[in-house]
């Protein structure tokens, strides 16, 4: 899968385009408006990542340029401004989602894959892992054709680890990715252990191999 | 003391001491007038009298009216003559009156008499007490109108003062307009001027602050990102032992810190800035229903109480900050309590009410909705109370907290 990272902070692109490049995709980047562009209108991708302040002009404009030469692309917008304003107006120029930096590469690869799939679902909406199935669409889970009755929030972590397979996910990115905002009222991550102890036994239980390891007490890893 | 009031007193006491004075001494001078007229009067008929005698050697006849009375008494020794001021008795009324009398030495043939003229000074008290009622009837008309006036005119001359009082009071930094009140009396044309140098200066310090807030708070976006993704990549390596992990942990925890704090700045400032105009009605019940629902997970693992009595309650309000401020609450309600604790939450037309368990307070209670005000405990940003406050302060809601029965109260009364 081909990805543009439009990113002019050098340091940034260069870790998205790194951790990217682990996760099997094809990765492309550029780091100002006429690049980008030139880019845009050579060669097609299946996502692009879009940052709105840029040298030489404005992400916006590239998106609108995109839109206008009825482009397929995927858009995920990366911006420092986390405004509703930028949001709804993102969206409403066609993007496919809209991630505030800072953000944890984790959760940036998570939101790629999930633009990836609605784009290409075409009758494949299943993600197998072995005797594991998620099913995206209908939201559910079997182990050996056996439907897994999961919480909402352990159905989120296990989707969010199967995108992120093979790497270690720190728990500081579970818990973003998991309860957001309403993190205000956490002082630490017990209540992660939690769902993660719930998750494994559930699918252990249910006769699925034990996929997720902890790293540390520091994160997770599931490894599929 | 308003400036009329206080101009208008010194004024009022000077003009009636200066009026009383004045008065005093026009009596005086009245009376000092009219007696010497009387005495007047009383010299002619002495030369009258005089005449006759030379004339006629002999004494006219002593008359006796109501207002001139002549005797002649005969005198053993020398009389002097002298005008005296006397009180005699009235044959029918039994009552004194004042009389004005000229005494003087007669002589007829060889034999001296003392006369006597006297003149009546009824008339002419009748006549200075008129005077003087007409005169102090002008001095309180005289003191009205000037009243009046000054009043009139001060009013008219100050406005302009007052116009760019109001303008004054009615400036704030929101809305950033300041009314000029334009004026042709040069002082206050002057402060009027003043003001609005000052005002706009005001307005642009503001701006400049808000702007550098607003721009520092973006700026530090970036640069977290990266750590951010630098540290993402970095726990992927292979190898890393435990005390490598236990370290990137606080690493990662000291960055998610740094960047909720960021946050919460920028949420002040956009809310300072008005920039979360949007309103619907929204059912607080529900929303508080909802909030409870997703922080189920944080009340579970400090097995918390949670009771509420919530009726059904619609506001007028921003849907992201309402959230916020039900977040923060809440959140706080969570964060701050003991294992095993409590949290009741309460809400009908007049107020919300949030009480929880928890370690009394390690600071004064009354800055307790001051930025980066919080117990030394806390691994919070210190922001959350003021963003809070802020958001109450939007749509002039108060906000109390209060320790009460080992609970610690949050009201905000709608």
């Amino acid at each position: 899968m081909k990805v543009l990272v439009i990113e002019d902070e050098q340091l940034l692109s260069e870790s998205i385009y790194k951790y990217l490049k682990q996760e099997h995709f094809i990765c492309d980047a550029a780091t100002d408006y006429a690049t980008a562009l030139e880019k845009i209108e050579l060669f097609d991708y299946d996502c692009i990542l879009l940052d709105i302040n840029l040298p030489g002009g404005s992400g916006l404009d590239l998106l609108k340029q995109l839109k206008e030469n009825k482009k397929m692309d995927g858009v995920l917008i990366i911006s420092a401004r986390n405004s509703l304003e930028d949001r709804i107006t993102g969206l409403q120029l066609g993007a496919d989602d809209y991630l505030p930096k800072p953000f944890h590469l984790s959760e940036l690869v998570a939101r790629i894959t999930a633009i990836i799939r609605r784009r290409h679902s075409a009758g494949n909406n299943l993600l197998q892992f072995n005797e594991l199935i998620i099913d995206i669409l209908a939201k559910t889970v079997f182990v050996n054709n056996h439907l897994l009755d999961l919480t909402r929030k352990e159905y989120q972590l296990l989707l969010y680890f199967a995108y992120n397979k093979g790497r270690v996910i720190s728990k500081n990115a579970i818990a973003e990715h998991l309860w957001g905002d309403e993190m205000e009222g956490a002082s630490n991550y017990d209540f992660i252990y939690t769902h993660v102890k719930n998750l494994r036994k559930k699918l252990i239980a249910a006769g699925c191999s034990d996929y997720i390891q902890s790293i540390y007490g520091m994160g997770y890893k599931f490894t599929g | 003391m308003k400036l009329i009031a206080k101009y208008n007193r010194v004024n009022i006491i000077a003009t009636i001491a200066v009026m009383l004075s004045a008065s005093i001494c026009y009596f005086f001078m009245l009376r000092y007038v009219l007696i010497r007229q009387l005495d007047n009067t009383l010299k002619v008929e002495e030369a009258e009298i005089l005449n006759y005698v030379k004339r006629n050697n002999r004494l006219p006849e002593a008359t006796h009216y109501r207002d001139q009375q002549i005797r002649f008494d005969p005198a053993e020794g020398p009389v002097k003559r002298k005008f005296n001021n006397i009180e005699l008795v009235d044959g029918h009324e039994h009552e004194t009156n004042p009389y004005r009398e000229l005494v003087f030495p007669i002589s007829v043939g060889n034999q001296f008499y003392k006369a006597s003229v006297t003149k009546t000074e009824e008339e002419m008290e009748d006549l200075v007490m008129l005077i003087v009622l007409i005169t102090m009837g002008l001095i309180i008309l005289l003191l009205l109108i000037l009243f009046i006036t000054n009043r009139l005119l001060l009013r008219k001359i100050w406005k302009p003062f007052y116009d760019t009082l109001d303008s004054i009071k009615a400036f704030n930094l929101s809305n950033k307009k300041y009314e000029g009140s334009p004026t042709d009396t040069e002082e206050f044309r002057e402060l009027d001027n003043v003001v609005q140098t000052m005002t706009s200066q005001i307005i642009k310090d503001y701006d400049t602050l808000k702007n550098f807030a607003d721009n520092a708070s973006h700026e530090m976006q970036t640069p977290l990102a990266i750590l951010n993704s630098k540290l993402d990549l970095l726990i992927q390596e292979p190898g890393l032992t435990e005390t490598h992990s236990r370290q990137l942990q606080s690493m990662y925890d000291a960055i998610t810190r740094l960047t909720k704090l960021n946050q919460s700045l920028l949420l002040l400032t956009k809310i300072g800035n008005n920039q979360f105009k949007e309103v619907e009605m929204l059912s607080l019940d529900s929303l508080i229903k909802q909030k409870i629902l997703q922080m189920e997970d944080l009340i579970s693992t400090k097995q918390l109480q949670l009771t509420d009595q919530l009726q059904p309650v619609s506001l007028k309000m921003n849907e992201y900050l309402t959230d916020t401020l039900l977040n923060n609450l809440l959140g706080n309600a969570i964060r701050h309590n003991v294992e095993n604790g409590s949290i009741h939450i309460s809400l009908d037309n007049q107020k919300l009410l949030i009480r929880n368990t928890g370690p009394a307070l390690s600071f004064d209670p009354s800055v307790i909705f001051d930025r980066f005000k919080k117990s030394s405990r806390s691994e919070g940003s210190g922001l959350g109370l003021a963003i809070v406050k802020q958001i109450c302060d939007n749509y002039q809601y108060t906000i109390s907290y209060f320790f009460k029965d080992n609970l610690h109260h949050f009201e905000i009364l709608f």
